[in-house]
């Protein structure tokens, strides 16, 4: 069984009057349980493809008569859901609980504390703001285990780059998703800071979680359990890493 | 809910926010007080025209209606009337020495009927006050005077106006009058809070000259007649306290020969006749072959409180009909006018209903640039916000969600800009006398001059119904001016709003 199975994704961008083909049939599949690194020179469709996977954006219909899908089965029981024909109210649930986004650049909403940044998609999938004791609770664990307690009511304005990040990476796990979408999660990070995040996610897998990160530092990459490479809008599987790290020395 | 909480957060922690509220605060202060003032003087004008004529009016000047006494008891006898009363007016001049002349309307009235139907003594301006007027904060006012001399001094004032007649302690038994606060000129010796700070009128005699009429409305020589000025009244409408002056009803018939006298024969001429037996020559004046009834130029009629003004009137003609096919004397209804205070005056009150209705609409237009600002503020905020909206639909918010957190937004901004504008309009209309007196001691602007606006202080009219209707439309122009930036920022591609730089 695949937790996602994308087959012939296409996603073309209209960039003033000129069409610029982004994905042209990429194809992954991802297990359970498993840290999957994309690699890719900037500009190669890496990050659309998680938007994808996450259903921030849809496929392109392709034209040459194959079939283009994303279907997600988090667990053996539960019936394969195709995240590209979900209604628009599915979408947005499948998300909120399905997956869990850590993105670059952190997107924390600057206006809520670090405890707020984190119950969001607690938040909005309640509904309200109160009666959120458990959720709070958990909360508060998650940001304890990386470090943050003494951070709950800071603002991200306040701070570091990779306390940002982590905060990033316990509202991606609030819902406790059974996947996580990690785009250059530590793109904007020091090389320490960097790998202290990447050890967080490694301890996110502890439950199963499957981890799509995407990255163009092979060092990251290479913490995965595999390494896909996108190049011309398609996947490949990657070379060894022998083979990598010679091409790139 | 999130939208609840960005919300707050959005509302404290920028300065568009603040700026699109200040903007409601404006917009909805600008309509209360204008449709405060406007409304306020529109009221204060119907309302003033009772302390003149009361409900109604059945006039007939100069030659006035005969067998009043009759019409008063039918019309006092009606369920609908509680009062009617006589008066005679008539244009005159009034000497008030140093060689001052002034025209004048000069009212007979009978003051204890009069009162009833109009509210003559209220109006009464020399008498003791218990509490300082609104704006006299420190207590100046001489009324105010809790000396025993003084205050009797005041007692004996008010009851003169009153009455109209002199006290009996009094020297003086000439007959009393009461004049208009205005006519003197007074607001010379006003103070800045409103009230005469000096009283130099009351005790002195002035003369009144009027031109009687015969009962075919000849003119006849003029009358001239001493009046005492017991009392001033105020009813706080320029034009009648500057031109009117109050006298007893039967000294006013006396002066127009309005009142009762022996009709004699047509010839009406003494005719020298000689005594048969004695030869002695001698006047035989002309027979009496009747009585004159005395007349009245007007009868003013108070109806119960509930009583609509058409259905007074219509009351009041009914009961005059009858009235005159009873008395041959009686004019018939063709030849009186019966009115209401808002019918004499229709002509200027459906003006001023016009030129608020206007005005409120014109202010109404200008509000709606607060709809186009909140727009073109929130567009701009959903700009500025678009990596919130992306982030806002990572993790989870649907379309539906993020347009409601916007237009949310707008409502509070509205809710907190309108409630800013009543608060204003409200700390405004209450001060509106002293700013505009303090704007014109500082600044020397006299935007509501008494002679041109009928009010000797600016009024005003602010009622819970018309801060709901302005309430409203300001938090309903705020949602209306966020629907667009709403909309925008529901469909905003998420992934583009990530990438948002």
């Amino acid at each position: 069984m695949h937790v996602i199975e994308a087959t012939n994704l296409s996603k073309t961008y209209r960039l003033g009057k000129v069409d610029v083909p982004v994905l042209r049939g990429a194809s992954l599949a991802v297990g359970p349980g498993e840290w999957v690194a994309v690699l890719g020179a900037s500009g190669s469709g890496k990050s659309t493809l998680l938007h994808l996977l996450g259903g921030l954006d849809r496929p392109d219909r392709t034209g040459d008569g194959q079939a283009s899908s994303i279907v997600v089965q988090t667990d053996e029981a539960a019936a394969p859901v195709e995240v590209g024909s979900l209604a628009p109210a599915a979408l947005d649930r499948y998300r909120r609980d399905t997956v869990g986004f850590v993105f670059q650049f952190y997107h924390l909403l600057p206006e809520l504390t670090v405890l707020e940044n984190t119950l969001l998609g607690s938040i909005i999938g309640k509904g309200r703001l109160s009666g959120l004791g458990d959720e709070r609770q958990r909360a508060s664990a998650l940001l304890e285990s990386f470090g943050l307690s003494h951070r709950l009511r800071h603002r991200p304005s306040m701070l570091s780059g990779g306390e940002r990040q982590r905060v990033a990476v316990a509202r991606a796990l609030m819902n406790d998703p059974p996947i996580v979408l990690a785009d250059e999660p530590t793109g904007n990070l020091d090389r320490a800071t960097g790998e202290s995040l990447l050890d967080s996610l490694e301890s996110v897998r502890g439950s199963g979680r499957t981890l799509v990160m995407v990255t163009h530092d092979e060092r990251v990459a290479a913490r995965a359990d595999r390494v896909v490479t996108m190049y011309d809008g398609q996947v490949k599987a990657a070379p060894p890493v022998e083979a990598r790290s010679g091409r790139a020395g | 809910m999130y939208q609840a909480l960005l919300t707050r957060r959005y509302l404290t922690r920028k300065i568009m926010p603040l700026l699109a509220s200040a903007a409601v605060m404006l917009s909805v202060a600008m309509e209360l007080i204008t449709w405060s003032v406007m409304g306020g003087f529109l009221e204060e004008l119907i309302n003033s025209g009772r302390s003149l004529i009361g409900d109604v009016e059945i006039s007939r000047p100069q030659l006035g209606i005969a067998h009043y006494q009759d019409l008063m008891a039918r019309l006092e006898a009606d369920e609908l009337i509680v009062a009617a009363t006589p008066t005679v007016d008539a244009f005159g001049l009034i000497s008030l020495g140093q060689f001052r002349v002034t025209e004048c309307l000069i009212k007979g009235i009978e003051p204890e009927s009069f009162d009833r139907v109009t509210g003559f003594r209220r109006s009464l301006y020399w008498k003791p006050l218990d509490e300082p007027i609104r704006k006299d904060t420190l207590g100046m006012d001489p009324r105010l005077d809790t000396d025993a001399l003084a205050r009797a001094s005041f007692e004996r004032r008010e009851r003169e106006g009153a009455t109209l007649a002199p006290d009996p302690e009094a020297l003086s038994k000439t007959p009393r009058a009461v004049l208009g606060l205005e006519i003197y000129g007074k607001r010379e010796i006003r103070d800045p809070a409103g009230f005469v700070i000096d009283d130099y009128l009351t005790g002195r005699a002035i003369t009144a000259n009027v031109l009687p009429t015969d009962t075919r409305g000849g003119i006849l020589e003029p009358v001239a007649r001493r009046f005492e000025i017991a009392n001033e009244f105020a009813s706080g409408v320029f034009e009648i306290d500057s031109s009117t002056m109050y006298v007893p009803l039967a000294e006013l018939q006396d002066m127009l020969k309005m009142d009762e006298a022996e009709r004699v024969e047509a010839a009406g001429q003494p005719e020298l006749v000689t005594d048969p037996e004695t030869g002695e020559q001698r006047f035989v004046l002309p027979q009496v072959v009747g009585v004159e009834p005395a007349r009245v130029t007007s009868v003013l009629v108070r109806g119960v409180d509930e009583a609509e003004l058409e259905t007074l009137r219509e009351r009041v003609r009914d009961i005059y009909a009858e009235f005159a096919g009873e008395h041959a004397a009686a004019p018939p209804i063709e030849q009186v006018r019966i009115l209401t205070w808002e019918d004499r005056n229709a002509t200027l009150i459906n003006a001023i209903r016009k030129e608020t209705a206007l005005v409120l609409f014109i202010f109404g237009v200008i509000s709606l640039t607060s709809v186009f600002l909140v727009l073109a503020i929130f567009w701009s905020m959903v700009s500025e916000r678009t990596k919130d909206i992306g982030i806002l639909r990572a993790v989870g918010a649907s379309r539906l969600g993020v347009a409601w957190l916007w237009v949310r937004y707008g409502l509070a901004i509205g809710a907190v800009g309108t409630t800013l504008g009543i608060g204003l309009a409200l700390l405004v209309i209450g001060n509106i006398n002293a700013i505009h007196d303090w704007l014109g001691s500082a600044l020397g602007l006299t935007i509501w001059d008494p002679a041109v606006y009928y009010f000797t202080t600016i009024p005003e009219d602010l009622d819970a119904g018309k801060v709901a209707i302005v309430a409203a439309a300001g938090v309903v122009s705020c949602a209306l001016g966020a629907l667009l930036p709403a909309w925008r920022a529901a469909f905003m591609d998420p992934v583009r709003a990530l990438r948002f730089e």
